[in-house]
């Protein structure tokens, strides 16, 4: 049951959803991976929506450089864990829920256990290899895997449904070279704010999800195109050959 | 012939978007594409390798489908072709 508090907070989208679906949401369980620029903006707008849970796992310590986007954090958390300084601004805007944050690196070995039996996972990481090491998770729990990724002005998104869509893995077979990429925080607000939308149609029902396409967002022609993509039938991930232990020891 | 080709992300940055190219009849994608990047070397090398194949993470549309870096050799531009060529993203 809601209480009083939070009928009066959610009234806005309660006008959109109903009682009863806004309950659904309460249940709900995500888990977002990565508490950086996309884990920002996606962990704000699920945490206010009112997700009744949330995980977040990084590792990673507050610099002063991530500041420009990663509004999860502000100048008083620099030198804190990341992990720290998000459970508190997501206590902030919402009492009502429960976060838990996690300091772990993401990894073969704990990423299952770490997911456990979230309804959805967030990618909000910055690298390939542990979005197709999340990917597979997903594929294996049969769970929503709401991809995004940024660079500059550019950015994209889509949402992976097992045994529906495309996976991370039948789009980008191969990983580009890490980089320290430039980035702008506008940009991680639009494709963060995506996901979280993403999210929420999923969890709600609502609307239709950005399953097999690939939404692009060029920032500085304020331009959203989106490109049709396809399963690959030879797939390494999710293709007629099932994902096996032997492929997976592979990714570590 | 006319074909359109359109770049994303970085290779967008560096190449521009939307190009309109009236290629030869039977060329194939790779030549195609080397082509029309040769504009701009930055461009050129973030596509391509020292030895003039795709970059291995690159990923080429043709109409809407994929069509794999290696086979693109072989495959033959068409009139009225959209041709995407574009790397994955991957800050967060």
């Amino acid at each position: 049951m809601l209480s009083e508090r939070e009928r009066e907070r959610y009234r806005r989208q309660i006008l959109l959803f109903g009682d009863d679906v806004q309950e659904h949401l309460k249940k709900a369980h995500i888990f977002i991976a990565g508490a950086g620029g996309l884990g920002s903006p996606v962990a704000i707008y699920l945490a206010v929506a009112g997700v009744g849970t949330i995980t977040v796992v990084d590792h990673d310590t507050v610099d002063r450089s991530n500041l420009n986007r990663q509004i999860l954090h502000s100048e008083r958390d620099v030198g804190k864990k990341k992990t720290v300084s998000a459970l508190e601004t997501l206590r902030e805007y919402n009492p009502d829920i429960t976060v838990t944050a996690i300091d772990a690196t993401i990894t073969d070995d704990n990423a299952r256990e770490l997911v456990g039996t979230a309804d959805g996972i967030v990618d909000a990481l910055d690298n390939y290899p542990a979005r197709y090491l999340l990917n597979r998770v997903a594929l294996e729990k049969n769970i929503p895997f709401f991809h995004g990724a940024i660079r500059g002005f550019y950015g994209q998104a889509t949402t992976i449904i097992p045994n529906k869509t495309a996976c991370l893995e039948c789009i980008f077979p191969k990983a580009p070279p890490p980089e320290v990429f430039p980035v702008l925080g506008a940009t991680a607000g639009v494709i963060g704010s995506v996901q979280a939308n993403e999210v929420i149609k999923f969890l709600t029902g609502k609307g239709t999800l950005l399953a097999g396409r690939l939404f692009t967002w060029d920032g500085l022609c304020a331009a959203a195109e989106e490109i049709a993509i396809v399963k690959n039938p030879a797939c390494k991930a999710c293709g007629t050959i099932p994902a096996t232990g032997q492929s997976r020891e592979k990714k570590t | 012939m006319s074909v359109k080709v359109r770049f994303f992300a970085r290779f967008r940055e560096l190449l521009g978007t939307d190009i309109m190219a009236e290629p030869g009849q039977g060329i194939s994608l790779a030549a195609f594409v080397a082509e029309i990047t040769r504009k701009n070397k930055d461009g050129y090398d973030a596509i391509f390798d020292e030895q003039g194949s795709f970059r291995e993470f690159v990923i080429l549309m043709r109409n809407g489908k994929r069509v794999e870096t290696v086979d693109a050799g072989a495959t033959l531009v068409a009139d009225g072709d959209e041709i995407a060529v574009f790397p994955p993203v991957a800050g967060g």
